[in-house]
């Protein structure tokens, strides 16, 4: 069964919308800067979106008023709105920071005894990702907010591919939120690897990652469903793939296995060989770790030709949302026919073999991938296509 | 943060020891039996890469010292001995 | 999808079996935590025994994990053993799904503790990384060399039902030929302040699911269990898992019993009353467990329990001011077909159908 992506919507530093993005990208402005949305110590360089829209409803978290941006501008890009309450509505979305309660003035409160206000507990009850989204969009069926870390955005977009095919709805919003926040900022920095500079994926120099925040969100729907509307959609969500490092809680696989594993299922679901591939939006946050791994995985699977980039030196690594943000992108990439460059990068690392883009590059193919590594050891690959399965259940490969 | 007075090198290896094993929740060692000279990553009391970063906080907040980078936290954190005696240099008078 | 292996940890212990002698056993107290300075009161509370949670074997490369991460390991390797399914690490034929309403927050909280304490440059890189949602899955995995897809999901109404049709979806597309499937909730002081602001508590420790009140009582309760579930063709130890409705829907065929999820975490029960007065035995064990978010998840594992056993256990706490159709007495009993029945906080309803 084929399952269509017909809308995509993005907020990030890098724009307000998907429009705004690619402009930044073929501009290559990287919009990092110091924290202003709460007050730290912490110097490290952050890539925050400022405002977004007004002011929220009813002290709406900025997870949600994001998460709520993107998925607006998805829905009117596959063109649904009021007909949305014909279809049963699946609603899954990543996150890390929404799902915690982090209030720091509630806590505050609450460990010097003072009157603490219910109207954090009561926004934190209200605030599970998918459902506030569900309730915002009105719709009805399934939701799940997804909390793995690194890979929620991209797994949650898988959960939504198991969903479709599986019956249990008509049309899925699936991708990833997060809000720039002191705690993970703190957290980050305890580990070691935020960046004191702006992050530079897979460069020989890189010295670690810089937070950022955003929403990415794809709408999904089965062809039957996009018949009925009268849709012809260009891009496929064709394949998903996932795998556990069981290895170690905060550092990836060496041997990159479990990488592997993942990238090698979405291919088998969509049914595609190394070489069918024309680009990887890659997971590269700016480690050393974690962009040596998946680098030697790249070569291992793809060769050294293969194009690739890291979006991360655009938007930072945007946490729940990552995983949401980079399948827009290379879906948006895939509908425009180019791939940015890949920001940050000058010297390759002789570790690591490949080079990401240094320019604006074409590209011609029908299937692009986009790899998430989490905190946990999960892996995951998406695998989004121009174009369909044809009735055999293989691709389609028609022109190039 | 400590008393004015510069702490015996002695006295910062008993320290360590004692952070090393609450801090990191070590199972089945006291801070008596752990070796000044044994290693403290992979062989000797087996410690990871998450225990090297929560080290690296330990000291900055016991000790107010700052390790910088990987290159130099390889060097120092040896045994607990290389890691007292950093310490114990690089503490004020 | 059939239930093929059980694992739970709770405050009456740890292994389906335990769970199986408090199902016969019937009500005990709760604990006691220590006087609030807010409420002057101490708080009754099913936690779970530091004892429980201890075994150097299957945790042994979990010395810096917190109680969250444990319950959940502990679970879930006992209903991998109990399913006496083999994890095959090359074809990694497993799935993890792990929901939780609240996630690790007690340890969540110990590290807002080190940013005011110590300042945002000083905090603990190990309490970060164990305050994270999915750092109990990434422990499951870990423990049992299980390399399948792996995810952690949260929701406040239905995570575990959620969790159950997604499980479904990933053995029909082939992901996977069996899932592990569970829940875990903690309590700690941070929970039980936020339990006295927003329930009613019952004081005496006792639950009363069949009261329909629309202000019902509380008792906070902890603890895991995790199911493991294998395709149509696989091992089916306990049951069948038949089915998952949401949006008030359900089968037609009437089950033997009814199982409610009415426990006080929702603030008006007033709606358990219509289905619980339909011609179908009610039951609820609630009272055994405490008030979790989570708690279908045990109230599942009850009814396979009852399902492979073909015996139906006396309601803990019999208190029926209805009048409805309860189970009082703990019998053998030919038993088909059991519901469990969850309404949210926002009236919502899912139905979890089990068959033998």
């Amino acid at each position: 069964m084929n399952v269509a992506i017909t809308g995509i919507g993005a907020v990030s530093a890098a724009g307000r919308n998907l429009e705004e993005t690619l402009d930044t990208f073929q501009q290559g402005n990287r919009n990092v800067g110091a924290v202003s949305l709460f007050s730290t110590s912490l110097s490290y360089p952050v890539f925050e979106i400022g405002e977004i829209r007004g002011e929220a409803p009813d002290g709406e978290m900025r997870t949600i008023t994001l998460a709520l941006c993107a998925v607006e501008e998805a829905l009117l890009d596959a063109g649904l709105g009021s007909d949305l309450p014909d279809f049963r509505v699946g609603v899954c979305l990543g996150t890390t920071v929404a799902s915690q309660l982090n209030d720091m003035d509630f806590y505050r409160n609450y460990r010097s005894k003072e009157p603490v206000s219910i109207r954090s507990i009561d926004r934190y009850l209200k605030g599970n990702l998918a459902e506030a989204v569900g309730r915002a969009i009105k719709v009805r069926g399934p939701s799940v907010t997804v909390v793995n870390a690194c890979s929620s955005g991209a797994d949650a977009i898988g959960v939504a591919l198991s969903w479709l095919r599986s019956g249990v709805c008509d049309i899925a919003i699936a991708g990833g939120a997060d809000e720039l926040s002191q705690v993970p900022l703190c957290g980050f920095g305890a580990l070691g690897i935020l960046s004191d500079s702006i992050c530079a994926p897979f460069d020989r120099d890189r010295k670690g990652l810089n937070l950022g925040e955003g929403a990415g969100v794809l709408v999904l729907e089965s062809e039957e469903v996009c018949r009925e509307r009268g849709k012809a959609p260009l891009l496929y969500l064709s394949g998903y793939g996932s795998a556990a490092d069981a290895y170690h809680l905060t550092a990836p696989r060496p041997d990159g296995s479990g990488l592997e594993a993942a990238l090698r299922r979405a291919m088998f679901e969509a049914n595609i060989h190394a070489q069918d591939v024309c680009f990887i939006n890659a997971h590269g946050t700016a480690t050393p770790d974690n962009d040596k791994i998946e680098g030697s995985v790249f070569r291992k699977i793809f060769g050294r030709d293969i194009n690739f980039l890291s979006s991360k030196g655009f938007v930072g690594h945007t946490l729940g949302a990552a995983g949401g943000l980079e399948a827009v992108f290379t879906a948006g990439a895939l509908r425009e026919g180019w791939i940015p460059a890949s920001a940050g990068f000058v010297h390759q690392d002789d570790e690591i073999l490949l080079s990401p883009v240094r320019e604006k590059t074409p590209i011609t193919g029908r299937f692009a991938i986009s790899t998430s590594l989490a905190f946990g050891g999960n892996n995951a690959a998406i695998v989004i296509s121009r174009g369909p399965m044809n009735e055999s259940g293989a691709q389609d490969r028609g022109s190039a | 943060m400590q008393s004015q007075e510069k702490k015996s090198l002695e006295e910062i290896r008993k320290e360590l020891k004692e952070l090393l094993v609450v801090n990191l929740a070590l199972e089945d060692i006291t801070p008596e039996e752990i070796e000044d000279d044994g290693a403290l990553f992979e062989e000797g009391l087996g410690l990871d890469s998450l225990d090297a970063v929560e080290i690296v906080v330990l000291i900055q907040r016991n000790y107010g010292l700052e390790i910088i980078d990987e290159e130099q936290a390889r060097e120092i954190f040896l045994s607990v001995n290389t890691l007292a005696s950093w310490v114990h240099d690089n503490l004020g008078d | 999808m059939n239930v093929a292996g059980i694992g739970v940890v709770f405050a009456g212990g740890r292994g389906i079996g335990i769970l199986e002698e408090a199902l016969r056993a019937g009500w005990s107290p709760p604990s006691r935590g220590e006087v609030s300075s807010s409420s002057g009161k101490t708080m009754p509370v099913y936690s779970v025994e530091e004892k429980t949670i201890k075994d150097r074997a299957v945790l042994k490369n979990m010395r810096r994990a917190d109680r969250f991460s444990k319950m959940a390991v502990l679970a879930a390797w006992d209903a991998v053993k109990d399913s006496r399914i083999a994890i095959n690490q090359e074809k990694a034929s497993l799935g993890i799904i792990l929901a939780t309403a609240f996630g690790a927050q007690v340890t969540a909280f110990r590290f807002l503790d080190e940013i005011i304490d110590y300042g945002d440059a000083n905090v603990s890189p190990t309490l970060f990384s164990h305050s994270v949602h999915n750092a109990a899955a990434s422990y499951v995995a870990s423990a049992l060399g299980n390399h399948g897809p792996t995810l952690t999901v949260t929701q406040f109404g239905f995570s575990f039902q959620q969790a159950l049709i997604l499980a479904r979806a990933w053995i029909q597309e082939g992901r996977c030929e069996n899932v592990l499937v569970g829940s875990v909730e903690e309590c700690g002081a941070v929970m039980e302040f936020i339990c006295r602001q927003k329930l009613e508590i019952a004081e005496d420790g006792r639950i009363s699911p069949f009261e329909f009140s629309p202000s019902p009582l509380a008792v906070p309760g902890e603890g895991s269990v995790f199911l493991v579930l294998s395709g149509g063709d696989g091992p089916k130890r306990y049951c069948e898992l038949r089915d998952v409705f949401l949006d008030h829907q359900s089968s037609d065929a009437a089950p033997d019993i009814r199982i409610l999820d009415a426990d006080g975490m929702s603030d008006d029960e007033t709606c358990y009353q219509e289905i619980a007065s339909q011609d179908v035995m009610i039951a609820g064990y609630s009272p055994l467990f405490g008030s979790m978010m989570t708690g279908s998840a045990f109230h599942c594992a009850s009814a396979a329990l009852m399902l492979m056993n073909q015996t139906r256990y006396a309601c803990p706490v019999q208190d029926n001011p209805h009048g409805i159709r309860l189970c009082t007495s703990t019998e053998q009993k030919k038993l088909e077909r059991i519901q469990c029945v969850k309404y949210s906080c926002l009236r919502e309803r899912a139905v979890i159908e089990l068959e033998r």
